[in-house]
């Protein structure tokens, strides 16, 4: 067991992990934030995507443990911080069964907080690591593309 | 007035997916719910002598361990033929198979329990390939069954033989043969699949839920394994993360057992599969064998088709039965032939089984012929769109089964032209032709694949289906339907009909989650049926609500036909007396007569039919047509194909929500481009070596080029407004399109896919034979890294990965560190993204330590003329420091390209050095930039060059209690370098290194080699730079002579130390290649 402090989705928390938790599981199961989803568990599908200390990472490959005084975003936090990314997804087709749709929106959101008007490029490679089995990424593309504009207005 | 069907849709179900609201299956918990574990077989084919579950029993925490004889009712169950053992009794039939279920309070409890099951086995061999398991004299792999054949279904129409007897006495026509092969293909459904199962005393009965297909299948299944009464079983589903044909067979058997363990533990139970045990127990799509002989007429008309294929069913028939069947019908493609003679076979193997996958059957088919059409029209000399036109279906054609296409518009030289046009083909071929004359390393391909198909299920079985729509007092509604949504977008679909047909909003419609109790049976949500049978289903509900509604109002207008009212945007309107009602007011109205506003929709299929004995008959009652054009480009210095454009053009009757079916079409032609380039689930021996992402590469967003989806609408008097299919004909041909794409590029052709990098550049693909289970390392290579170290206690091996029994000790500071080191052993971890990866594998346990919150080791300065870098910085971290960017080019090269984004914000670059993996891709550069490390214990410290640092693969200097602190980097001289850098990867994102190659060099004032570093990376045992190439270039003079010099001294240099690898045929001429490139690369900016 080890003690840990976060910063998740704005609100401090202290909590007892044990060592074989990863962040992934202290989301979902420690504090019921089942928007983060769990589809390989090795860092290659980026389901679990999450915001820790400004970057997009897969919580499936930090312990707990290492997430001591970190801040944390999850999906759970986007209709305060990102509605128009939200929107944007919706508006052009970029969900169908949504089971990415988390990861996808945390990696976006991770970009545009860094670069708020990024190339093509710079967002096929801040989704590189998100699969999407449905939507052929096409959809996504645009609506990270289209969302960037309408933040910056 | 305002239409719906037609226009761009938000999807229902969208709000609460983006805001991570939506629940599936994983997400529910239920109060007092234990969770499940299996225990898979160890060996693929054989015999079990003992299981012995007492330490599983014994384990604290755990509830109840089934095994096969502690189910009382039925043990055995399959859509047709029950030889599917839900647990197995005494014999093993493949690696997927299930041999004890626990239940515990914990998951982790209820794996450990799995795993410390004890079972002795008699392993026998296997039989691994169909065509072997059909010999007579071959093992028999369900003996009860007396044949290894699931299945055999023949097609005769007209006279094959005669018609190649006339060929070969012919001067006219030509008889033409080619053989085919097509692999498994994995759904790949994001989510992983579980299922909940709960009893339910009210109906002395289960309630199970989960990432449910289709859920009348589920409920059939589990009732018959529980001998319950489908009264007693209700099937909930959950939002489902995917499914493409996946989330059926396996679903039901693992409803099987969830409910087992549920009834007899009296508490709900969840079990829920890793992505491991997905990949390793789920079905996949049919591996076929297929040979095609053709007699054809020289000017390109096709007499007669004789087509052999041989389907891979693996270890169950599950879905054989019908999967085969859709290929039998649609075998010669959309092509009218007077004779042919079609034979498939399914036959059993011991290997995982095959069922449904979109495409059902017919993109192996497609492949075959698709690309076989390429080449009959080559050899004639007739272009392929001069072939097609020739043989394609047009109005009125007869297929193979005999049926006169005339009840639906053939639209199939339609979406050829329209599809061509959009591609600009016929421009592209002679400017591609153009193109690949001059350019050295890259060519350009353009080709295209036409198909026709079947809609709904065809004569495969009766297809009907349900649904009820429900209007309220105020005009609002919902809606349940006997089909699933499983991504696809079937909610907001079926609310577009509701609302077209009943002139209410979109808004003012709710679809409620159907469960099986609640509704008839549906039947299955497969065949791209959703729209065409569910539409049907929801309009039929409407027009009977619609008709009681009207027989109120039609006194108030005052008309007697339905026609004369227009129903829209919430109104009923009589447009010649301007006279309106609202849409709820007419509700209530209908309503105080006493008349009911809710109905029960129904649909069944027109009439279809099928005789067995040939193959003759109305196989589908509508078909849907299509053509996809791949534009490529080919690397052919390395094999490597890259997508440059997709045009698919699909017929789909009626579109009814634009912006879902465009999605369907996106996400089809993906999952074809994974099929054809990069998708290989790889079994070996029976034993599965794709286990999860990292092995089973699917595309990603830099794998997927422009897709241009074009709709074609020819509306089908049997369709909802019109509307047919679409979800599987988007998949189903892109594999063929870019097969013929790439043979247009390179003037070759490929008889299989996916085209990985080994088939296309020597033509077949070459096999590792490593273990899976040696192979740890995310960055893969290669080279096993074998990490456990032995221990007294006999510990069981992990059945399932995962991080169970491991320690954490957190050091703030770096002295810290370095005295808990010098206590005792820790594995360090930093980032994580390897060392967690391992830990799943690993069944010891591990003490370790994190250095990652040491705040002296995240730091980078510059100090003595040296970069200083902190072995904790992230690789992100690195990228965006400007230090970096300004000195060392080459090593942003190359650390950009590792894993993804999400890898590169929590890699260090520490642990990738220590690693030491032959792939790791910071190393090269840094060998080229002369980096050193720094090791520090309690005992001092030392600063080494990084080459004596590692050893070898995994291996390296450091000391039990020693820690990599820092690295140390020369800063260069200033003066102009050219750089290279190449990483060669099977796709453009999340890559394993196969090779890559760093390259420096600088020119002195007369234009000499200066200094040159040449530094591969992947390619030998043991990291070096190539010091006698390097020594060989330096004083001489820069040019193309000098270059194939060099490449003539590597050459020798990789025949004696790589030489004879597995992996050499491959890797000796491409490695050659990257280093032409490079220097050729170089001279050119020069
Ligand atoms: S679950 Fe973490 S990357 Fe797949
Ligand atoms: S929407 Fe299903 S995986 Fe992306």
């Amino acid at each position: 067991m080890n003690k840990i402090t976060i910063n998740i989705n704005g609100e401090e928390r202290t909590l007892e992990v044990k060592s074989n938790l990863r962040l992934l599981d202290l989301i979902r199961e420690d504090l019921a934030l089942t928007g983060t989803k769990e589809g390989c568990g090795v860092g290659e599908c980026g389901a679990c995507t999450v915001i820790m200390n400004g970057e997009a990472v897969n919580s499936c490959l930090v312990m707990a443990t290492q997430a001591d005084g970190a801040t944390i975003e999850t999906v759970e936090n986007l209709e305060k911080s990102a509605p128009e990314l939200q929107e944007s997804f919706v508006e052009h087709g970029a969900i169908q069964c949504g089971f990415c749709t988390p990861g996808m929106l945390m990696s976006a959101k991770a970009l545009l907080d860094k670069v708020p008007n990024p190339s093509d490029m710079q967002i096929k490679t801040a989704l590189e690591g998100n699969m999407c089995r449905c939507t052929g990424y096409i959809p996504i593309m645009k609506s990270v593309k289209e969302a960037s504009k309408k933040i910056k207005k | 007035m305002k239409k719906v069907v037609g226009t761009k849709v938000k999807r229902l179900d969208a709000y609460e997916k983006v805001t991570g609201k939506a629940i599936y299956g994983d997400d529910i918990n239920l109060p007092k719910m234990l969770h499940a574990a299996v225990r898979h077989a160890d060996i693929p084919a054989g015999k079990i002598l003992k299981i012995d579950t007492t330490k599983a029993k014994n384990l604290k925490g755990v509830v109840s361990v089934l095994l096969h004889d502690d189910i009382p009712t039925v043990k055995k169950v399959g859509p047709i033929r029950r030889d599917h053992n839900v647990i197995v009794k005494d014999s093993v039939h493949f690696i997927g198979d299930v041999i004890a279920i626990v239940a515990a309070e914990t998951l982790e409890t209820a794996r450990k329990a799995a795993d410390l099951i004890e079972i002795e086995y008699e392993e026998e061999q296997g039989i691994f390939d169909p065509r072997e398991a059909l010999k007579p004299e071959s093992k028999l792999i369900h003996p009860e069954y007396k044949s290894n054949l699931v299945v055999h279904y023949p097609l005769r129409k007209g006279n094959v033989e005669e018609a190649f007897e006339k060929a070969e006495s012919s001067d006219d026509e030509i008889i033409f043969e080619r053989d085919y092969k097509t692999p498994y293909q994995e759904h790949a459904a994001i989510e992983p699949e579980v299922v909940i199962a709960e009893p339910n005393h009210q109906v002395k009965g289960v309630d199970v839920y989960g990432s449910i297909q289709n859920p009348f299948t589920t409920r059939k299944v589990v009732s018959i394994f529980t001998d319950l009464k489908l009264n007693q079983v209700n099937i909930i589903g959950s939002t489902m993360g995917g499914s493409f044909g996946g989330k059926d067979d396996i679903i039901n058997v693992m409803a099987c057992r969830a409910v087992a363990l549920s009834l007899a533990t009296n508490r709900p139970v969840k079990l829920a599969y890793t992505r491991e045990q997905a990949m390793k127990e789920g079905y996949k799509r049919h591996p076929y064998f297929l040979n095609y002989k053709l007699a054809v007429n020289k000017n390109g008309k096709i007499k007669a088709m004789k087509i052999n294929i041989v389907a891979d069913s693996g270890a169950y028939s599950s879905q054989s039965f019908f999967v085969t069947w859709r290929s039998v019908v649609q075998a010669t493609g959309p092509y009218e032939i007077e004779n042919v003679q079609t034979d498939i076979k399914a036959a059993y193997t011991n290997k995982p089984y095959t069922a449904a996958f979109r495409g059902f059957g017919s993109p192996q088919i497609i492949f075959a012929q698709e690309s076989m059409m390429d080449e009959l029209a080559n050899e004639l000399g007739l272009t392929p769109y001069e072939i097609r036109k020739i043989n394609g279906f047009k109005q009125g054609s007869k297929t193979a089964s005999g049926q006169a296409l005339t009840e639906h518009k053939v639209s199939l030289m339609e979406v050829i032209d329209i599809a061509l046009e959009k591609a600009d083909y016929h421009n592209k071929l002679k400017e591609f032709e153009k193109y690949n004359k001059t350019s050295r390393r890259f060519k350009k391909g353009i080709g295209f694949s036409c198909s026709y198909r079947g809609s709904s299920l065809g004569a495969e079985g009766v297809d009907t289906t349900s649904a009820i729509v429900s209007v309220q007092a105020d005009g609002s509604s919902y809606i349940m339907t006997g089909l699933n949504e499983n991504g696809q977008g079937l909610r907001t679909t079926y609310a577009m009909v509701v609302a077209e047909t009943l002139g209410c909003t979109m808004e003012d419609i709710q679809f409620l989650t159907s469960q099986t109790a609640n509704i008839a049976d549906g039947g299955p949500t497969v065949a791209s049926r959703g729209t065409i049978a569910g539409g049907n289903a929801v309009k039929d509900a409407c027009d009977k609500i619609k008709a009681n509604i009207f027989s109120v109002i039609k006194e108030t207008f005052n008309v007697t036909e339905m026609t004369e009212l227009v129903w829209a945007d919430n109104k009923i309107t009589n447009p010649q007396t301007k006279q309106e009602i609202n849409f709820a007011d007419a509700v209530q109205m209908t309503l105080n007569e006493g008349i009911n506003t809710s109905a029960y929709g129904w649909w069944k299929s027109p009439d279809v039919s099928w005789d067995k004995e040939t193959g003759q008959g109305n196989a589908y009652f509508t078909y849907v047509y299509g053509c996809q054009v791949a534009e490529t480009q080919v690397d052919t210095s390395t094999g490597k194909i890259d997508m440059l454009n997709m045009v698919a053009a699909h017929d789909l009757g009626r579109v009814i929500n634009r912006t879902g079916a465009e999605g369907q079409v996106y996400g089809g032609v993906a999952q074809g481009i994974g099929y054809g380039l990069l998708e290989n689930y790889s079994v070996q021996n029976g034993i599965v070596k794709s286990e999860n992402f990292d092995e089973y590469l699917l595309p990603t967003i830099k794998d997927i080029p422009n897709i241009d989806a074009i709709l074609v609408e020819n509306p089908d008097k049997y369709g909802p407004y019109g509307a047919k299919s679409l979800g599987e004909p988007t998949l189903e041909l892109g594999a063929a399109a870019i097969n013929n794409s790439v043979k247009f590029a390179l003037k070759k052709k490929y008889n299989a896919n996916p085209l990985t990098l080994e088939r296309v550049f020597l033509g077949k693909d070459l096999v590792k034979k490593v273990r899976q289970s040696e192979v740890v390392s995310k960055e893969r290579c290669e080279v096993p890294n074998i990490n456990s170290k032995s221990n007294s206690e006999t510990v069981p091996e992990k059945t399932t990965d995962r991080v169970s029994d491991i320690n954490i000790t957190v050091a703030k500071t770096l002295k810290e560190a370095l005295e808990i080191m010098s206590n005792k052993k820790h594995w360090i971890i930093s980032g994580g993204t390897d060392v967690i990866v391992q830990l799943r594998k690993e069944k010891y346990h591990k003490e370790l330590l994190d250095i990652s919150q040491i705040k002296e080791l995240k730091i980078t300065n510059e100090i003595d003329g040296n970069i200083v870098i902190g072995s904790a910085c992230t690789f992100s971290s690195l990228i965006d420091n400007e230090l970096i960017q300004k000195h060392y080019p080459l090593f942003i090269d190359g650390i950009s390209l590792i894993g993804s984004t999400q890898i590169r914000s929590r890699a260090t670059i520490g642990g990738n050095l220590v690693n030491a993996a032959p792939c790791a891709d910071s190393v090269p550069s840094l060998f080229v930039y002369d980096a050193s490390v720094k090791i520090e214990s309690t005992e001092g410290s030392k600063i080494v060059k990084l080459s004596d640092f590692i050893l070898g693969s995994y291996k390296n200097i450091l000391g039990e209690n020693e820690i990599l602190t820092q690295i140390i980097i020369p800063i260069p001289k200033d003066k102009k370098y050219y750089r290279y850098f190449f990483k060669l990867g099977r796709r453009n994102a999340l890559n394993i290194t196969r090779m890559s190659i760093a390259t420096m060099m600088s020119f002195d004032d007369n234009n000499k080699i200066d200094e040159v570093y040449i530094m591969p990376g992947s390619v030998f045992a043991k990291f070096q730079r190539l010091t006698n190439l390097e020594e060989f270039l330096v004083g001489k003079e820069f040019t193309t002579d000098l270059i194939e010099k060099v490449i003539a001294l590597l050459d020798e240099k990789l025949e004696s130390e790589i030489g004879g690898r597995w992996s050499s045929p491959y890797k000796i001429p491409v490695f050659k290649n990257m280093l032409r490139d490079a220097l050729l690369t170089i001279l050119e900016e020069k």
